[in-house]
């Protein structure tokens, strides 16, 4: 991860004249498959009941809980630097794309563990509507998350494609979050 | 592709993955293991017991006929909750019963509660609850597990299969051993739980911290 490239990376860079949507098709596709290919390994395998915990919380659930909410503030960081990324706040400076880049970066790894012991331990469930919510949005996520990789790794694609990939993204996150720690809390 | 670095991290994300689930594999406890659900061929196993419960969700005439039905005087219910990794075995004798709920890892409840024309109420020491009436030869009920109500639908279970329980001065432990033998337990010292050691239902003593505990089937009118 050290040879990033110039900081426009996730900017919308000069926008080159004559944009694909091949590869933003390609890249929905193969987010979709991971997607798919989440839900259906969370609805096969057989829940094992059974994870790793991490050290230095007072249960399983505490720990998950505190990872995704660190996951979700670094995300609303994600939204506030691609905002001035995009010129619609004035945020500038050479920090604003790195700290977009590092931000998302941390936060999907912390995100792991927890998507991890979802998956693992409890597999896809359905049992009552918010369960149902949040592994339909656990496995759009890491879908998402591979959609805007892609996306990102291509200068041609249309100037809607990354923010609409990035808006997914955030907007798996927030539901997540939304269906599992606000629930943990309230 | 003219960037690589979001393929970069698209990597380390999947790198880590692996790795997450290779610990877990790696580190599930024994007990967990011969509950079958660490290994592929053993899973396959498992996994068809909560599915030939599901067809025999009640249609309302089935449950009307319910409202009637008896508990035997002595009986253990013991098998999963629906869609769910927690094993659940509730044991009735007279009108006296008591239930245990655990995920084999951290997650243990005890019940008790009494029974009422085929209709158990119970209730946790920190007042969760478990309600449950007869279907037929079948328990079917709800119970909450850290603030969430998992429905479940359990059959009769014969020996060895049932619920088991020790106890020391600092440590309690309870088993569910489920028909095709495999079993869920926890351990609990203080406020640490977790997974319980094996236990043979045929000669049930276990060893902890140095201790030997006699282990003994729950009946349902225990002291929990």
């Amino acid at each position: 991860m050290t040879s990033i490239p110039a900081p426009a990376s996730d900017a919308p860079a000069a926008e080159p004249s004559g944009t694909k949507i091949g590869p933003v098709v390609i890249a929905f596709a193969i987010g979709t498959a991971v997607s798919i290919g989440l839900g259906v390994y969370g609805r096969l395998h057989t829940p094992t009941g059974y994870a790793v915990n991490i050290a230095g919380f007072s249960s399983g659930a505490a720990a998950k809980a505190a990872l995704a909410s660190v996951a979700m503030g670094l995300a609303i960081v994600q939204i506030v630097t691609a905002l001035g990324v995009y010129g619609r706040i004035p945020l500038r400076g050479g920090w604003v794309s790195p700290v977009h880049r590092w931000s998302g970066r941390l936060a999907v790894l912390i995100s792991v563990p927890v998507a991890v012991h979802c998956l693992y331990a409890l597999g896809f469930q359905a049992f009552d509507g918010r369960v149902i919510a949040h592994s339909l949005f656990g496995c759009f996520l890491y879908g998402a998350f591979t959609f805007k990789m892609l996306i990102l790794t291509r200068d041609d694609t249309p100037g809607w494609a990354l923010p609409l990939a990035g808006g997914l993204v955030f907007s798996g996150l927030t539901a997540l979050w939304s269906t599992a720690v606000l629930y943990f809390l309230v | 592709m003219k960037h690589r670095s979001p393929l970069i991290t698209l990597a380390a994300v999947v790198l880590a993955f692996a790795i997450m689930f290779t610990v877990n594999m790696l580190s599930s406890p024994p007990s967990s293991r011969s509950t079958g659900t660490a290994g592929p061929s053993a899973a396959a196993t498992t996994a068809a017991a909560p599915e030939q419960t599901a067809p025999a969700t009640p249609s309302a005439s089935a449950s009307e006929t319910a409202e009637d039905s008896e508990f035997p005087e002595k009986v253990v219910y013991a098998g999963r909750t629906d869609d769910g990794p927690a094993a659940i075995a509730v044991a009735v004798l007279g009108n006296q019963a008591a239930a245990y709920v655990c995920d084999g890892r951290t997650v243990e409840s005890w019940f008790r509660g009494t029974v009422e024309a085929g209709r158990l109420s119970l209730k946790s020491k920190s007042g969760e609850t478990l309600q449950a009436e007869l279907d037929g030869d079948h328990l079917k009920g709800t119970v909450q597990i850290k603030n969430e109500t998992q429905k479940f639908e359990i059959n009769e279970a014969s020996k060895p299969a049932g619920l088991y329980r020790a106890r020391s001065s600092k440590t309690t432990i309870g088993w569910i051993v489920l028909e095709d033998g495999s079993q869920v337990g926890v351990q609990t010292t203080g406020a640490d739980s977790s997974a319980a050691p094996q236990l043979d239902p045929e000669n049930p003593q276990v060893m902890v911290d140095g201790e030997s505990l006699d282990a003994a089937a729950v009946n349902g009118d225990e002291d929990l």
